[in-house]
């Protein structure tokens, strides 16, 4: 897996390439049964419904991974292996949601003779609400 | 070995090492379940969150907390790639256990190692628990 940015591409203020999904509760149960986690809070529409969540939440894991598949399709290996993440819940995601994962540039830094590329991140549902903010620094790595 | 409380957790609880193999079926599934991506069945390398996300599920086996927690933060760092197949132990730390309102909030340190003793990950999560 390649990088696909290079360091001469990057400028502080670029975008992202943006994600989109659709959450369902199918795609929630899913993730159950993959990752193993099955708190009630994400499949139990009976229990859910009577936290003050009102219902079902996608698990934070889930939408990190979207914001994952961003970073991976921006910087590619430098992200799989030189990736650091920090990022907040805000917001849960609830089913029939559509989260929006953007990020963009803030600078780029040279420390011990490498390129490190400190991006913000944030992941929003389709009312514009912030469900996960954050930020990611990529330590780039050189390009045959 | 029963899970422990969440009552009986405490600052500096060291969770049992535990060991999961990233086997080339789990990566599949766990790739439909996130919708795609399937560039890393093609490398043959293992998403980040992948290895984050069993290695969450693993700690979390030898503890129980009331249901309806959720994450608060969470933060990551990848070390080094992780070939699809490898056989991945994970360790981790309570490092902080503190109540706000109505709710606790756990703070634990993960760490994940491949089959050479390298570390691939490192981590911290933070979970919300209702009272």
């Amino acid at each position: 897996m390649n990088q696909k940015l290079k360091l001469s591409d990057i400028h502080p203020g670029d975008s992202l390439p943006s994600v989109v999904k659709h959450i369902t509760q199918e795609e929630i149960n899913l993730y159950a049964e993959a990752s193993g986690d099955f708190n009630p809070i994400h499949i139990d529409e009976t229990f859910a419904a009577q936290t003050p969540l009102g219902g079902t939440i996608a698990h934070g894991m889930l939408i990190l991974a979207y914001m994952s598949e961003m970073m991976t399709k921006a910087f590619g290996e430098s992200w799989l292996s030189g990736g650091k993440l920090s990022v907040r819940f805000k917001a849960p995601a609830h089913p029939k949601d559509t989260i929006t994962t953007s990020g963009k540039i803030d600078s780029v830094e040279h420390k011990e003779g490498a390129p490190y590329v400190n991006c913000s991140l944030e992941s929003c549902n389709q009312k514009g609400e912030t469900v996960i903010t954050g930020g990611a620094v990529v330590k780039l790595q050189p390009i045959p | 070995m029963s899970p422990i409380s969440f009552e009986e957790l405490a600052v500096g609880y060291e969770f049992p090492a535990t060991s999961y193999e990233l086997s080339q079926s789990l990566i599949a599934q766990y790739l439909e379940a996130v919708g795609g991506q399937q560039y890393f069945l093609t490398s043959g390398v293992v998403p980040p969150l992948a290895i984050a996300a069993y290695a969450m599920t693993a700690l979390s086996q030898s503890f129980s907390v009331p249901p309806g927690s959720i994450h608060a933060s969470q933060e990551f760092e990848f070390l080094k790639l992780v070939p699809i197949g490898s056989t991945v132990s994970c360790g981790g730390k309570i490092v902080q256990k503190v109540q706000r309102g109505r709710l606790h909030l756990l703070v634990l340190e993960i760490n994940a190692l491949n089959q050479d003793k390298e570390k691939v990950l490192s981590g911290k999560a933070t979970v919300a628990i209702p009272t």
